[in-house]
């Protein structure tokens, strides 16, 4: 079997995107309308919706920058991980009950459509979608670029295509994305969602087992070594010390509930009662699957500093030196799926909700009237929108990595700053004004804007994002607290009340 | 003055953005946010950890206390006003504990490992450590609970769900008249 592992990993991968293409053309058939292409027609199972939306957590860079963050800075990382319990609670007792009434009661088709609802405001409805089309670029670029490393460090590999260029797995791996994205919307996303959660917890669970037999005093051996080596990486803090990790504990845990392409899907099921079984299925998946980025991790680093294996090149080669030297080819294959699985969920929730903030969010904020033939548009969008992020992904790998860098800035970070406060807090809370949310948006792209701009490097490990969300946190309330307490819609204050 | 729990939220944020301001202000060390490892590439150390806690560890300790505080406030928050009864505010208070004595069995684990240069194991990892890793993921699953448990009793109950539908059906109603009109 080793001497088939290439073509075995080649194979799984391979099996893995005919799946997409096939759910592609199946979904296309139940794809009619807009609301079927955007939020599924609201009719979602809670085992769909509880894969889909773990699956859309943890991006590629859970597969592959999470275990290149434990080797890198040990136990740090950690706390990306371990507050996805805090996160999934809070998600759910902030947002998942009254985003799926508004979508319900006033028929909105995306986050931003629910906030002009809530806000009765079309200025907060353009601030979110502008927030949305800028992260979804960042991130769609380094996830496409990912996928295309990714896919060319496979293909290379063998003999027929050992001189494959990174342009052509972009193209490869784009075109299988787009295809589905846009013949079957979000019901093909959230389908291949299912299969890819599946594949990605298999993965991680597998990948445990595999990591702690790689020294023979299994996980403890491992955790021995790096704390002989440097005490601090292995305890609680790591290496990047206890406000980087108190910071991510902040920005990770309560910014799960601001992610627009998660809680997006809370509005896409069947039944408001399933949300209580949809977030134990969640968390429970996320865990087997983030398995992998803790074990990984661990491991790579006990094995280059015991000798085991020579060090890395560079910390992202983790997960894959890991497969290469330690899993069976079958489990290679599995992950490699898993892999693609990882970051193809992330992507086509991102561009499908940027695909809705482009045609349907912003023409409404801006004429007061969504385009017509919405879904003819977004199918056209859909493919557009992966084009660009394509070109940007290339031009940042062969030009200068500053633009995405600067669009990636809108990441998770900018999304829990910026959509947090106006979303989780202001679907609570009667007292949020139009000029909270206004305010609370400005603050936190300015901050994300200027600290990466200029290269700040704040004090003792703390990060923009940290102090984007702290501050836009405190200006939403504030800011409300101060001005006149908004009339409400009939209709969303009955909502609020619930 | 503090009862509505948005005011809790907003006074817990504002004490956080002090600290923070605080901790930003606090003496700084070359390690504060880990060095280049001496022997591998790619690799980072803490080294010193009492050294780099030193001006920070009690603004930080604070910083958590606060943040475990301001989830379960928000958790409260999630729960409709009506349905914020002494036994879910006990519910909630006891899930806060829980979360306190999580982190500090974390802090003050990873303290006694600074003063004495020896930890136990628990499930593969270092004492302090495995409180960090089990414990933390652990400390929220009573709020998951009191949500999924408690779905229909603090949640969504059979009156939430009735007067929903109402709503929904009377402005279905009224916009198929507004629609009929035009």
């Amino acid at each position: 079997m080793e001497a088939f592992r290439q073509e075995i990993i080649v194979g799984a991968v391979v099996a893995y995107m005919a799946f997409c293409v096939l759910t592609g053309l199946w979904a296309m058939k139940r794809t009619q309308s807009s609301s079927d292409f955007f939020i599924a027609g609201r009719g979602l199972g809670p085992i769909v919706v509880a894969l889909a939306l773990f699956s859309s957590t943890l991006s590629g860079f859970g597969f592959v920058g999470g275990p290149g963050l434990v080797y890198s800075i040990g136990v740090s990382s950690f706390w990306m991980v371990v507050i996805s319990s805090t996160g999934y609670a809070i998600g759910f007792f902030l947002v998942a009950k009254r985003i799926r009434m508004i979508a319900e009661l006033r028929d909105c088709l995306s986050l931003p459509d629910v906030v002009a609802a809530r806000y009765n405001s079309e200025a907060v409805r353009f601030l979110i979608a502008i927030t949305i089309v800028l992260g979804v670029m960042g991130y769609l670029a380094t996830q496409i670029l990912a996928m295309a490393v990714v896919m060319q460090a496979i293909l290379s590999g063998t003999t027929m295509f050992s001189d494959i260029g990174l342009v052509t797995c972009v193209f490869i791996s784009s075109t299988v994305l787009i295809f589905y994205c846009v013949t079957g919307g979000i019901i093909a996303s959230v389908y291949t969602d299912v299969v890819q959660g599946a594949i990605m917890m298999i993965a991680g669970t597998l990948i445990l087992f595999t990591a702690t037999s790689v020294f023979d005093g299994g996980m403890q051996e491992a955790t021995s070594i790096i704390l002989a080596d440097d005490g601090e990486t292995m305890m609680p803090f790591g290496a990047a010390g206890i406000m980087a990790s108190l910071g991510w504990f902040f920005v990770f845990g309560l910014g799960l509930a601001g992610q627009p392409h998660l809680i997006t899907k809370m509005m896409m099921n069947r039944s408001m009662t399933d949300n209580r079984k949809i977030l134990p299925m969640s968390l429970l998946g996320y865990v087997m699957a983030a398995l992998l980025w803790i074990s990984i991790g661990v491991v790579m680093r006990a094995a280059v500093i015991d000798g085991v294996i020579p060090p890395l090149d560079q910390p992202d080669d983790a997960a894959s030196v890991f497969l290469s030297v330690f899993a069976n080819p079958l489990l290679a294959g599995i992950v490699f799926a898993g892999l693609f699985a990882a970051i193809m969920s992330t992507s086509d929730a991102f561009l499908n909700i940027g695909t809705a903030a482009i045609i349907h969010d912003i023409p409404k904020a801006v004429r007061g009237h969504s385009l017509n033939n919405e879904l003819f548009w977004a199918r056209v969008v859909t493919v557009i929108l992966a084009l660009v992020a394509a070109s940007f992904a290339l031009y940042s790998h062969f030009q200068d990595a500053t633009l995405v860098a600067l669009l990636g800035a809108f990441g998770w970070g900018t999304f829990a700053a910026s959509i947090f406060p106006v979303v989780a807090v202001g679907l609570n809370w009667q007292g949020a004004t139009v000029a909270g949310a206004v305010t609370a948006i400005s603050a936190a792209l300015i901050i994300n804007f200027v600290v990466q701009l200029a290269g700040i490097a704040l004090p003792h490990g703390i990060s923009g994002p940290l102090v984007a969300f702290v501050t836009s946190m405190i200006l939403f309330i504030g800011v409300s607290l101060l001005t006149r307490k908004p009339d409400l819609p009939a209709d969303i204050d009955q909502v609020l009340n619930l | 003055m503090l009862r509505p729990v948005i005011n809790w939220i907003f006074v817990i944020s504002l004490t956080m953005g002090l600290l923070m301001i605080a901790i930003m202000a606090a003496d700084t060390v070359p390690n504060s946010g880990g060095l280049a490892h001496p022997e591998h590439a790619g690799m980072q150390v803490g080294d010193d950890g009492a050294e780099r806690l030193d001006s920070i560890g009690v603004f930080a300790f604070l910083f958590q206390s606060l943040l475990l505080s301001l989830v379960v406030c928000l958790s409260i928050l999630g729960v409709s006003e009506r349905r914020r009864s002494p036994q879910l505010l006990a519910l909630m208070g006891a899930s806060l504990i829980f979360m306190l004595f999580v982190w500090w069995q974390m802090y003050s684990g990873h303290q006694a490992y600074l003063a004495t240069g020896e930890t136990g194991y628990f499930m593969g990892f270092p004492t302090a450590t495995a409180w960090q890793v089990y414990g933390t993921w652990l400390g929220a699953i009573p709020l998951i609970l009191i949500y999924s448990i408690g779905f229909r009793k603090y949640i969504y109950t059979k009156e939430d769900e009735a007067a929903f539908n109402k709503l929904l059906m009377e402005t279905r109603a009224k916009n198929a008249a507004a629609k009929e009109s035009r």
